[in-house]
């Protein structure tokens, strides 16, 4: 490959360059800074701001850097008087339209354009004729307009076409009528749309929530990792006196690359919600009471003795969210082992739990992910990463766009941004069956043996085209993936959707992957914060019970981490009958709801995600620590701190630690010899019917993007997205409607075991016939049941 | 039992325009399908007399696969495209220099007393839409000319341009 | 030796107290130079630098757009600002708070502000009774740019030029 180096002089400076790189990429690998404002590393190349003009020798012309390629013995000099004169002469034009408003821009202080017209720029305008004025479209909730300052470098626009894959931005009109906009009135829809604001060198796109709130000089930048799916996002935090005022992006190659969803990024403005618990209270004859810290601890311990003296440990359970830190499962497990109750879990939105004993020690997505937008096929079972992940979603469609073949099994359609076959499947028993058809067709063409508790299943089966083209896709590709997605673990088979799809990538000898709702599954796993496991998945002796089985079968005394189990789990309703039978709910929240207050017994508040040190591990196994970011709010501290507390007053030893970096410290040793490893041997399979016929209305299922937790359910520019507002909307096939006479209903009432809950209804063709899809996680949604199974409909 | 998931689109294009549209399409290859828009844009500015709204450019998005925020910058882009309500038959006078040697002015007042309207309006019945032109329509051999739904009529004289619009009544 | 028999000496000729006095009668027959103040002041500069205050517009809207210079400029770390969106959309403090203990009256911020909002006025003979006084709030900025307007208005205008 020596052919491919060249040598190029810039500034006199001699380098190596790879063919078909342009001189501005070569610079800003040397170091040698050439102004810019169209040129983005991750964008292709528009050239229209001519900002980047530099020399070139034996040129007549200054030519734009970021459009030049590299040639041998290219001479560039990017200071030279003439390189400077044009610089100078661009800037000029640029600064004739844009208005002298820097003190009230929220871009000032690290504005490209004003950086550049500090160095490029005349002190006076020459220009004498009157400014275009451009008027503002509202685009949403996210992102604010002020388009007179647009110096069109269409950098956003080339955002929406390349990166998310969903053109909203245009520039319509030409000279100096040209703006940028959406030219009819329509907010972004885009799950990265947040980034466009990044992307605006100048203060034309920004931050809306944020607007008005900081300059950015006085902010203190802190790097967390995001707390709400398995990627990892790595970003800032900035503050303002301690409290969060925004967050921002922080490159890394390997997860995020520059961009950050909108989920992590406008999640941080949920903290503040009026809902956050400032003090630790006790319930008292039905009225809540501000306490100490002590009082609140004192009383906790209190309880928990009592019920464990008279009724037993095990009749204490404990749920804790995926998106609590490794610490805090960490303590959080070994506290309630200390006292004799392995009834912890942290899948609050599983049902199945049946393959429990074999599944591997902790989901993993069976690769980095950065080979994901290398792989050739990939066939994703239950998700949309584009909206449950939408990092991992933006290197899917990467990999698509370089021709892989994306397919999708799932209970719903999904808008999506790449090219895919999207396979349907209305019913649960539906979707075991195309797997196990795709399976038996793979059977078939490679004449591999499956595992005998599948055998039974694949022979009921029949395999159509569709089925082998799968099959064929994933047989015929060199790299590969089978993936579980997050939505999978809803489906009351998903051991069969695990054994299923394990055994397709094992027939087509591809990578297998799983991944599960919250920051850090993976971490509550290795940390044992599930019933059957302990730290590092070594087996306790004694298994607990699951998070289903423990509303199932109510408990005594509950112990909840950051979670609202009406909301988040798999089976509202029991989950809802089971906090309000229970004589004890210890609530360690962000955030109590009026329902949880109704409950709930003691309130002990918990420092947010940004105010607590801790680490998360990612779907690929990465370890990520980061240091809190904001003061503490009010009375609340850190929740390693409070089980730590706890563990020393129930007196459960070995706990005493100072700091959460020790913890992880001890986790990191302990965990040392696991491998992650998606591999599922000897499956237990429950036994299934799967030739039985439901002909009842039934209701589907998934965690729409912005009720996946407590902190992204109160954040309201979120809540006000159009994904935000369409998930409380009950949505249902157009064929179906007119079966049950909904066709012309604005509202329908909606029973499941027994509770009617009314719902604005949305007719969509991307429901199969026969469902109605109601989200999971949804405020609103707590009367309803299970979030597969019989559902009645009428309309209202 | 498996379905594939086909998510209609809503039509207003009428099966006429599509085939005029369709001509265009087959000028170029199949994966550049939207090379054939400003001839798609055409069609259906004319049968939707004289200018564009939002749903027909979002029809001929969906026809030629491409985001409808594309449409929109070339239909705004081009000043042959009308986004907003205007007269049926579209005049536009050259007034550029050798139109205006051989007197294009005249001409255009001419039109604008006739009409009752001035540049940049359309007549109250609907009929015409006196359009400001932008530059030279390149026709300067046989200036002063006119442009009537973009087609040429040249070496205008006062009482020509009447021969000329009582056609259009 | 001498020196201090000469000093033995003069002590009892009360040398010094005539040498006092002598001072005492110079001025007190001389013209007087001091005034009575409060009821009269000395004549000040107008770019003197005495108590902040915030000016509106003549229409009655506030000057200041929250763009926090001042706040960057200050040496002494005095001023602190909160801002938001107001409902017309424009950008606007919601707080404005000078310590004067820690101001040094250095006239940096009325020097960085780009609409002329916060400016030192001639005011300068002003007091606190309680600790917690000594931080003046927007409204009483406000106020203050209210009473002086006028003086502050014409100091601006004769010293533009030199600005």
């Amino acid at each position: 490959m020596t052919d491919d180096i060249i040598t190029i002089e810039i500034d006199g400076r001699t380098l190596q360059a790879r063919k078909g790189q342009t001189v501005i990429q070569v610079a800003d690998e040397a170091g040698i800074h050439i102004p810019r404002f169209c040129y983005h590393k991750k964008l292709s190349v528009a050239a229209n701001c001519r900002m980047c003009l530099v020399e070139m020798e034996k040129a007549p012309k200054p030519v734009a850097a970021c459009a030049t390629p590299v040639m041998a013995g290219m001479k560039i000099k990017t200071r030279s008087e003439q390189a400077r004169e044009a610089q100078k002469g661009v800037m000029e034009f640029l600064l004739i339209n844009h208005p002298l408003d820097c003190p009230i821009c929220d871009q000032g202080g690290e504005c490209e354009l004003q950086d550049l017209a500090l160095g490029y720029g005349k002190d006076v305008s020459r220009f004498t004729e009157a400014k275009r004025v451009v008027f503002d479209e509202d685009i949403g909730p996210l992102v604010s307009t002020d388009m007179t300052r647009c110096i069109h470098c269409t950098r956003c626009v080339r955002f929406g076409e390349e990166i998310a894959g969903l053109r909203e931005l245009g520039a319509t009109g030409r000279g100096e009528n040209m703006r940028i906009g959406t030219y009819v009135k329509k907010a972004m829809a885009s799950e990265l749309s947040g980034n466009v604001i990044d992307v605006c060198p100048v203060g034309a796109l920004n931050n809306k929530p944020y607007r008005f709130s900081a300059r950015t000089w006085e902010l203190s930048q802190h790097a967390v990792i995001s707390p709400h799916d398995c990627v990892g996002s790595n970003f800032y935090l900035h503050t303002l006196r301690g409290k969060v005022q925004r967050a921002v992006p922080r490159e890394n190659e390997a997860i995020n690359e520059t961009w950050l969803a909108d989920r992590d990024r406008f999640s941080c403005h949920g903290i503040y919600s009026e809902q956050r618990i400032a003090q630790p209270q006790l319930k008292e004859r039905g009225k809540w009471r501000k306490v100490s810290w002590d009082e609140a601890i004192e009383v906790t311990v209190e309880r928990l003795q009592s019920v464990i003296a008279s009724r037993g440990s095990e009749t204490i359970g404990a749920l804790i969210s995926p998106s609590a830190t490794l610490e805090e499962h960490y303590l959080f497990q070994c506290l309630l082992r200390g006292i004799g109750s392995s009834n912890i879990d942290h899948r609050l939105q599983q049902c199945d739990f049946s393959h429990d004993e074999t599944m591997p020690v902790a989901p993993w997505l069976g690769m980095d992910l950065n080979a994901v937008e290398n792989l050739q096929a990939v066939l994703i079972v239950g998700g949309n990463p584009r909206k449950d992940q939408p990092l991992l979603g933006h290197r899917l469609r990467k990999a698509a766009l370089r021709g892989a073949a994306i397919m999708y099994v799932n209970h719903r359609a999904y808008d999506l941004n790449h090219l895919a076959e999207q396979y349907l499947a209305a019913t649960c028993d539906d979707l075991v069956i195309q797997l196990a058809a795709i399976a038996k067709a793979l059977m078939q063409k490679t004449n591999r043996a499956v595992p005998d508790a599948l055998q039974g299943l694949l022979e009921q089966v029949e395999v159509d085209e569709q089925q082998k083209t799968i099959a064929e896709n994933l047989h015929k590709a060199d790299r590969a993936l089978v993936l579980i997605g997050s939505q999978a673990s809803l489906s009351p088979l998903y051991s069969y959707i695990v054994a299923l799809s394990h055994c397709i990538a094992s027939l087509a000898s591809v990578s297998f992957g799983t991944i599960h709702i919250g920051a850090n599954a993976t971490g509550a796993c290795l940390a044992g914060a599930l019933p059957h496991r302990k730290v590092a998945g070594t087996a306790d002796e004694q298994p607990g019970l699951s998070a289903h089985k423990m509303l199932q079968s109510a408990r005594r005394a509950y112990l909840l981490f950051n979670v609202e189990p009406e909301l988040e789990a798999w089976d509202t309703a029991t989950a809802h009958r089971a906090m309000h039978e229970a004589e004890a709910i210890i609530a360690i929240s962000n955030f109590a709801s009026p329902t949880m207050r109704e409950y709930a017994d003691i309130l002990l508040p918990l420092a947010s995600f940004a105010e607590t040190d801790g680490t998360y591990i990612n779907a690929e196994g990465r370890w990520q620590s980061f240091t809190a970011a904001a003061k503490i709010q009010d009375d609340a501290q850190p929740g390693w701190k409070i089980l730590r507390l706890l563990a020393d007053r129930l007196n459960v030893s070995d706990l005493a630690f100072n700091s959460a970096a020790a913890i992880s410290k001890v986790l990191r040793e302990q965990c040392r010899n696991v491998v992650l490893n998606n591999t599922v041997a000897n499956i237990k399979l429950p036994q299934h019917d799967f030739s039985a016929h439901n002909r009842r209305l039934q209701r589907i299922a998934d965690i729409p993007i912005y009720s996946t937790d407590a902190v992204v359910r109160r954040s309201l520019p979120l809540q006000q997205t159009i994904d935000g507002m369409e998930a409380d909307k009950a949505s249902i096939h157009p064929q179906t409607a007119a079966e049950y006479k909904l066709e012309t209903s604005e509202y329908v009432s909606v029973t499941q075991n027994g509770n009617t809950i009314e719902f604005s209804l949305q007719l969509n063709e991307a429901i199969p016939e026969g469902c109605i899809w109601i989200g999971l996680g949804v405020p609103g949604t707590e009367a309803l049941g299970p979030a597969f199974g019989d559902i009645e409909v009428s309309a209202s | 039992m498996i379905e594939k998931v086909i998510l209609d689109q809503q039509t207003v294009l009428p099966s006429e325009v599509l085939a005029k549209i369709d001509k265009h399409i087959a000028k170029f290859p199949p994966e550049h399908k939207r090379s054939a828009m400003i001839g798609a844009l055409t069609v259906v500015q004319h049968f939707n007399k004289g200018y564009l709204t939002v749903a027909l450019m979002d029809a001929v998005a969906d026809y030629l696969d491409m985001p409808e925020i594309a449409v929109y910058e070339v239909a705004s882009f081009y000043s042959m495209f009308e986004t907003e309500e205007v007269g049926e038959n579209s005049i536009s006078v050259c007034t550029n220099v050798s139109c205006m040697l051989r007197g294009a002015d005249a001409i255009l007042h001419h039109i604008e007393n006739r009409l009752g309207i001035q540049v940049g309006q359309s007549t109250e019945d609907g009929k015409f839409y006196l359009k400001q032109e932008e530059e030279c329509l390149a026709a300067c051999c046989n200036a002063p000319m006119m442009q009537i739904n973009h087609e040429y009529y040249e070496n205008l004289t006062p009482e020509k341009v009447d021969e000329i619009l009582d056609q259009f009544k | 030796m001498k020196r201090r028999l000469i000093s033995w000496l003069k002590s009892f000729f009360f040398w010094e107290l005539f040498q006092g006095l002598r001072v005492t009668g110079r001025y007190f027959f001389a013209r007087k130079f001091t005034i009575r103040f409060p009821e009269e002041r000395t004549p000040k500069s107008p770019r003197y630098r005495g108590l902040h205050a915030l000016r509106r517009y003549p229409n009655g809207e506030e000057r200041c757009i929250a763009c926090k210079l001042c706040e960057a400029v200050c040496p002494a770390l005095a001023i602190t600002i909160d801002s938001e969106e107001r409902e017309d959309g424009t950008r606007r403090t919601t707080r404005y708070d000078i310590d004067l203990f820690k101001c040094v009256y250095c006239g940096f911020c009325e020097e960085a502000c780009p609409v002329d909002a916060v400016v030192l006025t001639r005011f300068h003979d002003f007091h606190f009774e309680e600790r917690g006084q000594q931080v003046i709030r927007k409204l009483d900025l406000l106020k203050l740019g209210d009473r002086f307007e006028e003086e502050i208005a014409t100091d601006r205008q004769t010293e533009s030029k030199y600005r």
